[in-house]
């Protein structure tokens, strides 16, 4: 008998990461009693698992085909993938990032998948957002033109948003959903929430609190800065138009004091922060929509403020499902990766566990016309991914070395002891050894 | 007789033979095939130009000219070697641990017991553990330190705090085997040296400085060695509290940044290198401490 749920959940845990470890030891691809056999190898929660679960067993009945699936923690995914990889056991299907892309269309790990996708009577492959798709396509020089060797299980437009009740409550007129708030319009209205509201002396609400790695870059492009040229080969992060986002992104905390100080962001992170109602501004992803429907206000989500371009930005992650160039079934690993990224049921019970927006035109338009569910500004997410969301910069690249680089030591700029201008002429140069090391390495 | 009987118990002899060449194949085999030849595969890999899943190409002593001048390798390296400053505060704590359980005392197994549990659980669930007890608002530590007035930092995000963190968790986690290593050494120590000692007018002290610590001086010297060779490779730690290398790269390990190379960043020729200088690195330290044992154990004669 077990005492209390929590520690029945740690030993299922347990468990569960044990069999997983012993799992992984065998991915063969090999077919038993005569019968097809595939192996799916993906990270993910357990709400993807049992969304792939059910279209697994769909396309199982429907084909024929036998599938293992392997399931591995987040982390652990690029070491057990390297080393199947490395073993010669390469799953039939497995997930892959754009940065993955090149690496392993030249090395020949993954199957170009172009012929089957578009002939496909499973998929309409329009109806499917060009993003997604576009992020897996190679032409040998260029991720993202060329053909296709993945299709997106997912996109994740990153969005902003604000805490409605708390801008009622401090009479601030509620933001435009068509036309993003400039630099100094932002500043204006975070200003005005951070208030004692309680009268004891100290703050306890902030108009924003952002971390720098997921946020800087909107606020970078809409100002007219980016991190690459156009052919990717130089760093371009000594631009005055970046270094003027970065610093801005800096004083909104040292000269503006909209953000929970230094030592009170350390202590308890924003996110906690926004969730407890303290903070207004904060960014909003698919993946927080589940929890987000039981927060104690009232949000919704807006465009990210708009720099010296007056066009707002955003990014959009993504995770592809690719299929290995050794694989003995190729028809049918293709049409499992289409079952996994495009059938109906898969895809809304992904929605309906509130962690992504749908893959597929049709049902995202349905959903987000939906207005019993929040956000009821929906359909900025859709048009991030239509419109006007980029790749991470990091993502398009052999390896991302170069553009971690930026982080591992912008503290200083963030806590102001070092201006953004200077810091990225030193930065600059260290970012291009990186790159030019990857892009060498990519053969280009 | 002797005629009938010889060839019967070569036979056995043989038989036996064969048994044990079997049993002692298996460990052979062991070695050779995931020891030995991994281990030549990546000296050879660190001469390469090598991504993981591509084919190796031969590049020279590239990787290792380029270490020198990398400046998160040094980082690293000197990351690790600070870390290890935990190793002689842990084997004082232990040594005194282990002489506070040798008291005849009761709940002497308790306490062994409870300081042995850190010791044996797994390291990636107290890596957790420790991150939430030293989270900065409501982590267990600061909680005891606000008792007494302390106003705590914000342990692994400050580039002043994050090693000594690092260092605390490393301690608590080795203190149960150093700990029963001593109990074990000092049990066997002769009863006799100290009634000696007594009765010539030692005091407690001198009778701990001249007859304990060079008695359990081997025990000390496997420790010390044992930790060295392990704190070299401090790796899941970091990964689970520090996952990117901590603030400013201030706590990523050689291990971990070998890792993050290999993996990450596509450059297994370049990380084997790596871990071809650390092994050598181990080894030299290693033999100087052997060196330094001998010398040492000549002086106490």
């Amino acid at each position: 008998m077990m005492k209390s749920r929590p520690m029945a959940a740690t030993l299922a845990f347990f468990t569960a990461a044990g069999l997983m470890l012993g799992g992984c030891s065998a991915p063969s691809g090999g077919d038993a009693g005569g019968e097809k056999k595939l192996t799916f190898m993906f990270r993910g929660g357990e709400d993807e698992k049992k969304a792939y679960e059910k279209a697994v067993e769909q396309f199982e009945a429907a084909n024929g085909v036998d599938v293992d699936i392997i399931v591995t923690t987040a982390d652990q995914y690029t070491t057990k993938l390297k080393a199947a990889i490395a073993g010669k056991q390469v799953p039939d299907v497995f997930y892959i990032g754009p940065g993955d892309v090149q690496a392993y269309v030249q090395n020949g790990i993954v199957k170009d998948i172009t012929e089957y996708v578009e002939g496909s009577d499973t998929i309409d492959l329009e109806n499917i957002w060009e993003y997604g798709v576009d992020s897996y396509r190679y032409d040998g020089k260029r991720v993202g033109e060329g053909a296709i060797y993945a299709l997106p299980k997912d996109v994740g437009p990153f969005s902003f948003g604000y805490n409605k009740t708390m801008l009622e409550k401090a009479g601030i007129p509620l933001p435009d959903k068509d036309k993003p708030y400039t630099f100094d319009e932002f500043v204006a209205a975070a200003k005005k929430l951070t208030a004692d509201t309680n009268g004891d002396g100290t703050l306890d609400q902030w108009g924003t609190g952002l971390n720098v790695q997921w946020n800087l870059q909107p606020f970078v492009w809409s100002n007219g800065g980016d991190w690459l040229n156009e052919d990717r080969t130089k760093v371009t992060v000594d631009t005055p138009e970046f270094a003027e986002s970065l610093q801005w992104f800096a004083d909104l905390q040292n000269v503006h004091g909209v953000t929970p100080s230094v030592a009170e962001a350390q202590t308890l992170d924003t996110y906690q922060r926004w969730m407890k109602g303290e903070i207004g501004f904060f960014p909003i992803a698919p993946w927080d929509l589940s929890t987000y429907q039981k927060l104690g206000f009232e949000w919704d989500v807006i465009p990210y403020p708009a720099g010296d371009t007056g066009k707002t930005a955003s990014w959009i992650g993504t995770l592809g499902v690719a299929v290995s160039e050794s694989t003995k079934h190729p028809e049918e690993a293709v049409k499992l990766v289409e079952y996994l990224t495009a059938n109906k049921e898969a895809q809304q019970s992904l929605v309906d566990a509130g962690i992504q927006i749908p893959n597929l035109k049709d049902m995202a338009e349905t959903w987000a016309a939906d207005t019993t569910t929040k956000p009821a500004n929906k359909a900025e997410f859709l048009q991030i991914v239509k419109d006007y969301g980029r790749a991470l910069p990091g993502g398009n690249t052999f390896n991302g070395e170069w553009y971690d680089e930026l982080f591992t030591n912008i503290q200083p700029v963030l806590d102001g002891k070092q201006t953004a201008a200077d810091y990225l002429k030193e930065a600059q140069p260290r970012m291009q050894e990186f790159l030019d090391a990857a892009n060498q390495q990519a053969g280009n | 007789m002797s005629t009938i009987t010889r060839p019967r118990r070569s036979r056995l002899h043989r038989k036996e033979h064969q048994a044990a060449l079997a049993f002692v194949a298996i460990p052979v085999i062991g070695f050779l095939l995931f020891t030995l030849f991994p281990l030549l595969f990546s000296v050879y890999a660190s001469f390469t130009n090598w991504n993981g899943i591509s084919a190796p190409v031969f590049k020279g002593l590239d990787n290792y000219t380029k270490m020198f001048g990398d400046r998160y390798f040094l980082k690293s390296l000197w990351n690790t070697l600070y870390m290890m400053i935990g190793i002689p505060i842990g084997l004082v704590i232990s040594l005194a641990l282990a002489l506070a359980m040798n008291r005849k005392m009761r709940g002497t197994t308790f306490f062994r017991t409870v300081y042995y549990l850190p010791v044996i659980s797994s390291i990636a669930a107290v890596a957790i553990l420790w991150q939430w007890a030293f989270n900065g608002d409501f982590g267990l530590i600061n909680q005891g330190l606000a008792l007494v007035g302390i106003d705590g930092p914000n342990w692994l995000q400050d580039t002043a705090t994050v090693k000594p963190a690092l260092i605390i968790m490393a301690v608590w986690k080795g203190l149960g085997y150093s700990m029963l290593l001593y109990l074990a050494a000092l049990q066997s120590v002769p009863r006799y040296l100290y009634e000696a000692a007594a009765l010539d007018g030692a005091t407690a002290w001198q009778q701990f400085r001249h007859i304990t610590v060079p008695m359990v001086a081997p025990v000390t010297f496997f420790l010390i060695v044992t930790s060295v060779i392990g704190g070299s490779q401090i790796f899941v730690e970091i990964n689970i509290m520090t996952p990117t290398g901590g603030p400013e790269f201030e706590s990523a390990s050689i291990v971990w940044y070998i890792w993050q190379k290999a993996f990450d960043n596509l450059q297994m020729g370049y990380a084997s290198a790596m871990s071809v200088v650390l092994g050598l690195l181990v080894f030299v330290i290693t033999f100087i401490q052997f060196r330094l044992n001998r010398r040492n154990q000549f002086s106490i004669d």
